[in-house]
């Protein structure tokens, strides 16, 4: 009996439905602004197995006589794979992990520099910020790997600078500058009226910025820092105009081993996409997540 | 462009670096640093098969790699080979990152200028192009105003520029400079001619012929810092450069990596025999 009452009474026992206007639940729009990781994880995953097939095409259509196939060409890929990924890509990831680190730790000196009280020192970090925010990263990282010493000798001890960590310092003098600006936007977003409440309440101007602002400004600091690592990973193949020893600049030798058959250069570019792709899609999507969940709420 | 912001960087970083050396008597800092820690770090090629190159487990390989080893076997140190390319090697051995540089470069004026360059010249090559065999190029003044691929760091493409007028695109990698002449990007491939005719010989380049006289030949030489070239480490590399000459080591080394035989060194392995030896 009740539930011959229940399917009649809408909404419940069936789809309600009404003709009276009906306010729906409010959604952010998506940003505006480009982005590279919003882009990035806006792919579907499958694109990874489309960026390869001119992997698996190309030689084909390249093909002008001879008798080097695209089945040498993959067997000779196949061949230097370990290499290129043990002393190859490892290093990318190295580097890039490295600079992010340096350069974050610089970047938020610099921003919270930024948001000085003492004009000096907000004059000189917004002067050094936009040095090396505008300037080409592929210049930085010449002027820092041709100028710096190779071997530093400090009481006697030699210590030798490898390259790579000369390229970790050229990546992130940008990161830094970058990040930099992150943290001054981030701190700029939050409401002037709490550090009004704040100042009301007695709290010194080093207990807001540390108890109340910055707490608040790193949610907000995430999806945009995420998002510099992964443009940062995509750079780090600059570093083998350098010679550098990384990923690029070892399929460049490993196809000179290989006699530089023209059909080697897209089987072997492509690994190294496939490789790129691989490590920093999955990054682009947990920044997309976190992005949503920490969108600013009013 | 690459190249301009590189010199331009080398310079800077030239005058950046502190100067060193005094033209006044030998302190042989190279040597005493290399004898102290008991290492020699030479600078090699990495990609220049098969003078230097990688095998697949990623050690690189090759002639100079083996008379640099002999290098070190002689002075009793161990070795450290570090990969460099056409366009830092001379830097690098400036800023002694390296003590040695084997590293296929000709003996070129401006260069003896920058580097401890020492004699006698341990090999040499010609420049010649790769081209289609339907342009059917007969001189080099047919490559007057016409594109022409290169690698970066070579000599000769200036050479070619300013001698014969061609314009010389100019690419990271042999692989990249060898598909835009496939790609008909340009008319021919200015390289060495060993090079080019081991290509030729390996029957993928059917359509494509070395048609001209080689040009110049290029005697190579390996150098030491500037500083060092008229004391211990230049006299002693110079040294080990004729003793490889006269014992024929160069020419066994030739064999072993397939090089094809050159008159340059039979002619060095006769010039310097030994007027005592059978």
């Amino acid at each position: 009996m009740a539930s011959r009452f229940s399917t009649s009474i809408p909404g419940i026992g069936k789809n309600g439905s009404t003709d009276l206007p009906v306010l729906k639940p409010f959604a952010p729009s998506q940003p505006v602004a480009f982005n590279t990781s919003a882009w990035l994880a806006n792919l579907p995953p499958w694109t990874g197995l489309v960026l390869l097939l001119p992997m698996m095409i190309w030689p084909f259509a390249s093909h002008a006589g001879g008798n080097f196939t695209m089945t040498d060409a993959f067997a000779a890929l196949i061949k230097w794979m370990p290499f290129l990924l043990k002393s190859g890509f490892l290093f990318n990831v190295i580097i890039s992990l490295f600079a992010m680190l340096i350069g974050t730790f610089l970047g938020i000196i610099l921003g919270l520099g930024q948001i000085s009280k003492t004009g000096i020192i907000r004059r000189f970090s917004w002067f050094i910020t936009q040095l090396f925010r505008n300037s080409p990263w592929l210049v930085l990282l010449f002027i820092v790997l041709l100028a710096f010493p190779f071997e530093i000798t400090i009481f006697g001890v030699i210590i030798m600078i490898p390259d790579w960590t000369k390229a970790v310092i050229g990546l992130s003098l940008p990161i830094m500058a970058n990040i930099s600006e992150i943290v001054r936007g981030a701190v700029l977003s939050v409401p002037t009226a709490q550090w009004e409440a704040a100042e009301s309440l007695a709290f010194t101007r080093q207990q807001i910025l540390w108890r109340i602002i910055l707490p608040q400004c790193f949610k907000r600091m995430i999806p945009p820092w995420m998002n510099w690592y992964a443009i940062l990973t995509m750079a780090t193949p600059l570093c083998s105009l350098l010679g550098v020893e990384e990923i690029i600049t070892l399929s460049r030798q490993a196809m000179e081993s290989e006699n530089n058959h023209p059909e080697l250069l897209v089987p072997f570019y492509s690994f190294a996409l496939g490789l790129f792709f691989l490590y920093c899609y999955p990054i682009a999507r947990v920044t997309m997540h976190l992005e949503r969940r920490y969108s600013v709420k009013i | 462009m690459i190249k301009k912001i590189m010199a331009g960087a080398i310079a800077a970083s030239f005058a950046m670096s502190p100067i060193v050396a005094s033209a006044e008597g030998c302190t042989n800092d190279t040597w005493n640093k290399v004898m102290s820690r008991g290492k020699i770090v030479v600078g090699v090629k990495a990609d220049y098969k098969p003078w230097g190159y990688r095998d697949s487990n990623g050690e690189i390989v090759g002639m100079e790699i083996d008379m640099a080893n002999d290098v070190a076997a002689k002075m009793g140190v161990d070795i450290e080979l570090v990969a460099v390319q056409s366009s830092n090697r001379m830097q690098f051995l400036e800023q002694g990152k390296i003590d040695l540089m084997i590293a296929t470069m000709s003996d070129r004026k401006d260069r003896r200028e920058i580097v401890g360059i020492v004699g006698p010249n341990y090999y040499t090559s010609g420049t010649n192009v790769m081209s289609p065999k339907a342009l059917g190029l007969t001189s080099w003044e047919d490559l007057r105003g016409k594109p022409v691929c290169g690698k970066q760091g070579a000599f000769y493409n200036q050479i070619v520029e300013e001698r014969y007028g061609a314009q010389v695109i100019a690419f990271t990698g042999n692989a990249e400079a060898k598909q835009a002449l496939r790609d008909k990007k340009c008319i021919a491939w200015v390289y060495d001619d060993s090079s080019i005719g081991s290509d030729l010989s390996s029957g993928n380049w059917d359509d494509f012929e070395m048609p001209l006289n080689s040009e110049d030949d290029n005697p190579w030489a390996l150098a030491v810092p500037s500083a060092e070239r008229d004391c211990v480490f230049g006299r002693f590399m110079a040294g080990m450069q004729y003793q490889w000459h006269q014992d024929g080591a160069l020419i066994a080394l030739e064999e072993k990596w397939g090089i094809k035989p050159t008159q340059f060194l039979a002619d060095k392995n006769a010039q310097y025999s030994d007027w005592l030896a059978e």
